[in-house]
């Protein structure tokens, strides 16, 4: 045997070493009707330099076609607030905001997120401005050991942009794809109670 | 009592220990004479007016966390940084037969490739190391990973505790069948006892899950080691990795391990870890940075775990309820090393006769246990209070007023009556279910306890503290804050006693550049370091009060370090017009922890909870409604952050309860749900309504009294959750975690 246990065919390996063709078209695409950036019919194997527009800005970075959204921002473009944890979409810290949706960026491909605008927790908080909800995560003390908290302000931002004033159960919904071993969870929902309270989105 | 002359006491002084009454109780104070160290203030007490202390701040490291700036070990980067990876063994028992790394190496990309097991070494259960790897992508790796030629000889293993050496027979219920051994005395108790129980309780075993996985990135130059590394243990780590790198023939200057900080621990990362020797392998031989992190699998199947453990007690009370004899054994579930698997049990509960306790661990193919938070207890704890449940309903007795005709201690006497008054107990208890309900409820309680007032020992940890003339004063201490609130707890200690606004103190922490401290276990580093952390201000304090008496023309005696101002009632400065007097050489001074006093208040903490579930009886599904903790933690000193830590724990405790086990799969030996999607850990929508009250003890055993609360609020939750449970259905599940399943049987075996 030579295979390691848990690094058998996985989908990433699967793909590095096929073309992945005709990815312009999907249904996405015509679902939001927009224009996108023209993109080669075909890409891989190997790496391909792709323009994301990340927090209001078109950044370059080389991708594989097996490269996730979530390698894209931390290894190309050094974006860490998004975090590694499950690698399969099933905890949330790699939250990102993609056309405004909350995404797991570990399940996304870097090259299904061209085109899309992608907010990152990094755009809440520049030199002079704090975004409220980021200072109530603070305030509230909705946090321990902080490495779920991005993923948790996003799905928070989310729910707040998509609800306005969200209810306790709407708030456990949206916030249900997002783990914290912490047990953060009562006051991350204060943080998102209080931000809907002041108006803050 | 902050404030006194600055020359050091020598004589003894009077303090007042304990607790101003919970509310609808009495005060618990006594005086005491304590003799302070030479250079430590006078200590604080139960009548110390505080400013910063006890109030709500906020997180100091809070807005670097909330931003996504924060940089953990994962997200340290260096121009020319490889990236590594493990080889890990696919089979649980045997023996590395051959090890080809030749095609690996070639593979592009590919900077360094280290053997870990040499032909011939034993493999001791899926997910040990055989090689390391580092190259310019993680692509790269992974790909490289695939071309190692690894084989095995692989011998029969076993993954199950039930058939594993020495594990006693069970019988059709799950019972342990064997008689117990031999005891007179017990047997003569229980013969004259008014009522007598046994029972079996089995908990499986539970990974820590900390979110930030095991590794970092190291860094060499020339002989001198930098490590950022995900740790709990800045200290142990250095000392360790520079052994291995010598036994490895490496030439070793300095290491320095940063871990600024740290996603989660609860135990599991005490040791650098064959992945952070790994890394510095890799990274020395390829000469330039390699940053290696587990994946989610190896994180679960590799790093440790609570391990679990199968227990059987028996018991007797008179016919007024006390208890009269007591027997337990418990076996516990250890890996290949055979080791680990203690369990805990309370020793506050009074036995009129003495009871045996015996243990055993038990020897699996798989990762051994490693602590995690209040190792031992929760499981321990589950088995003696749903026991004591279930014994005190044989006698017909209230869960409360069994605890409280039998536990010893005052404080939790009081803590039991606070809590039941504040949960509601009388009436929660109270209530029927009707029969044919579908949706039953429950109310249930557990106690808890832990004891540690310090490490006081070799080496003397120590805090640095510096004064700068712009008015900024930095508190450094190279001990780790992996979430608990360190900084926070640095930051207001310092504050308070130097009088200076908590904005303008910088608390650094994780850098074993700066002075020693604990490893984040057993509850140990705030009150190991707290002392020693208000040593060091105080000891600025000193000197900044002769530059001001001197500036002002005032006695030093008389000058006060308040709210951000320094001098005497008529005469002083403001906190950063004082600071201008420093110059341009900061103070800098350090503290010391020194030894504890003589007889403390309390030596160990105490806390009882309260849970209030809802059974859905067809289902078997189980829904942790309300739940209230009340804990004692010494001083409280970061209120909030000290409360998170405790509804942190609770949740962590509907998670060991109602969700959390390993499944191993026996014929492979690898663990089936080494994932997040099939190992459950509580989520938001499990969130039950949280309560807890800081029970702030003032114990006078140093010149703070703070005690830690890792471990101490751990205990109780599942305990109290799978009493809920018992009252819910009339019939006790046994098992933890308390699944559908077993819930269903439970009731099942009721109808029966």
């Amino acid at each position: 045997m030579t295979v390691p246990p848990d690094r058998g065919v996985s989908r990433r390996s699967f793909l590095k070493g096929s073309a992945v063709v005709g990815i312009a078209t999907t249904g996405l695409d015509a679902a939001a009707g927009a224009v996108r950036p023209t993109r080669p019919a075909s890409f891989g194997p190997g790496e391909h330099e792709i323009a994301l527009l990340v927090n209001g800005s078109e950044q370059k970075v080389k991708v594989e076609t097996r490269t996730t959204l979530l390698d894209a921002l931390r290894d190309g473009l050094d974006l860490t607030g998004a975090k590694k944890i499950c690698d399969r979409g099933s905890c949330g810290g790699c939250t990102v905001l993609m056309d405004g949706q909350a995404v797991n960026a570990c399940l996304t491909l870097a090259m299904d997120a061209v085109g899309s605008k992608l907010t990152t927790v990094e755009s809440l908080t520049d030199k002079d401005t704090v975004h409220p909800l980021v200072q109530n995560f603070v305030q509230c003390d909705a946090m321990q050991c902080g490495f779920c908290t991005p993923g948790m302000v996003m799905s928070s931002l989310a729910c707040l942009q998509k609800r306005g004033k969200p209810t306790v159960e709407q708030m456990k919904h949206d916030l249900s794809g997002n783990l914290c071993r912490c047990g953060t969870y009562g006051r991350v929902m204060e943080a998102i109670e209080r931000t809907a309270q002041a108006g803050g989105k | 009592m902050s404030q006194h002359p600055a020359q050091d006491p020598t004589d003894g002084v009077e303090i007042t220990v304990g607790y101003r009454a919970l509310p609808g109780l009495q005060d618990r104070l006594e005086q005491r004479t304590v003799e302070p160290k030479t250079g430590d203030p006078l200590p604080w007490d139960a009548n110390t007016k505080f400013q910063v202390v006890g109030t709500d701040v906020a997180r100091v490291d809070g807005l670097a966390k909330a931003s996504g700036r924060a940089k953990y070990a994962y997200d340290i980067t260096f121009p020319g940084m490889l990236h590594g990876a493990l080889l890990r063994a696919p089979i649980a028992k045997g023996k590395l037969k051959a090890l080809s790394l030749d095609e690996a190496s070639a593979m592009p990309g590919i900077a360094a490739v280290v053997a870990l097991k040499e032909v011939g070494n034993k493999v001791r259960f899926v997910g040990d190391a055989i090689a390391a790897i580092a190259g310019v992508s993680q692509h790269a790796v992974r790909d490289a990973l695939e071309k190692v030629r690894a084989e095995y000889e692989a011998e029969e293993h076993n993954v199950d505790y039930n058939v594993a050496e020495g594990a006693p027979l069970l019988d059709a219920n799950g019972q342990v069948e064997d008689a117990w051994p031999e005891a007179k005395e017990i047997e003569e108790a229980l013969g004259k006892a008014a009522v007598t129980h046994t029972g079996t309780y089995r908990t499986e075993v539970q990974t820590h899950s900390s979110l930030e996985t095991h590794g970092g990135v190291a860094k060499w130059n020339g002989q001198d080691l930098d490590f950022w590394m995900s740790t709990q243990a800045t200290f142990g780590v250095r000392g360790e990795l520079a052994r291995a790198l010598q036994g490895r023939g490496i030439k070793v200057g300095t290491v320095t391990i940063h871990a600024e900080f740290v996603g989660g621990g609860f135990g599991s990362k005490f040791g650098a870890g064959i992945e952070g020797l790994a890394c510095a392998l890799l990274a020395h031989a390829a000469q330039k940075p390699v940053k290696l992190m587990l994946d989610r699998f190896e994180e679960h199947t590799t790093t440790g775990n609570r391990p679990g453990a199968l227990m059987q007690a028996r018991a007797g009370v008179d016919k007024d309820g006390k208890l009269v004899a007591w027997d337990w054994r418990s076996f516990g579930h250890a890996g290949f090393s055979g080791q680990g698997g203690s369990v805990a049990v309370p020793n506050y509960y009074a036995i009129a006769t003495k009871p045996r306790r015996e243990h055993k661990d038990l020897a699996i193919d798989t990762d051994p246990p490693r602590p995690m938070r209040a190792p031992g207890h929760p499981q321990g704890w589950f088995g003696v209070e749903l026991f004591l449940d279930e014994l005190a309903a044989k006698a017909g007795i209230d869960p409360l007023a069994f605890r409280l005709q039998n536990d010893r201690e005052q404080i939790r006497q009081d803590q039991w009556r606070f809590g039941a008054a504040e949960f509601g107990w009388e009436k929660a208890r109270a209530h029927q279910n009707a029969a044919d309900a579908r949706w039953r409820r429950g109310v249930g309680l557990a106690s808890a306890r832990w004891g540690q007032l310090g490490n006081q020992g070799r080496p003397a940890h120590g805090a640095t503290c510096r004064v700068h003339q712009d008015g900024s004063v930095e508190i450094r201490s190279g001990s780790q804050d992996i979430g608990v609130g360190l900084k926070t707890v640095m930051a207001v200690l310092t504050a308070e006693e130097l009088g200076a606004p908590l904005a303008a103190v910088n608390a650094i922490a994780g850098h074993t550049s700066d002075p020693s401290g604990p490893a984040a276990g057993g509850s140990m580093v705030t009150p190991s370091l707290a002392p020693a952390i208000r040593q060091a201000a105080y000891r600025a304090k000193l000197q900044l009060r002769e530059m001001v008496s001197k500036h002002l023309g005032v006695p030093v005696g008389d000058v006060e370090c308040k709210n951000g101002k320094i001098g005497t009632g008529t005469a002083q400065l403001p906190w950063a017009e004082a600071c201008k007097l420093i110059g341009p050489n900061p103070i800098d001074v350090r503290g010391e922890r020194l030894a504890n006093f003589e007889k403390p208040f309390h030596a160990t903490q105490c806390g009882a909870q309260f849970a209030e579930v809802e059974v859905d009886t067809w289902t078997g599904i189980v829904h942790v409604t309300r739940m209230f903790g009340i804990q004692d933690c010494g001083l409280v000193i970061a209120k909030k952050q000290a409360e998170s830590q405790v509804l942190g724990a609770m949740i962590q405790g509907v998670s060991y309860a109602l969700h959390e086990q390993r499944i191993m799969d026996k014929r492979s030996g690898r663990m089936l749900n080494g994932d997040f999607l099939r190992y459950k850990i509580t989520g938001p929508k499990d969130l039950p309504e949280l309560r807890c009250h800081m029970h702030s003890i003032a114990n006078g055993h140093d010149s703070v009294g703070a005690a830690g609360l890792g471990e101490p609020p751990s205990v109780a939750s599942a305990a109290a959750i799978a009493n809920a449970v018992f009252h819910a259905l009339g019939a006790p599940v046994r098992h933890l975690p308390i699944t559908p399943d077993k819930v269903l049987a439970a009731l099942a075996s009721k109808k029966a």
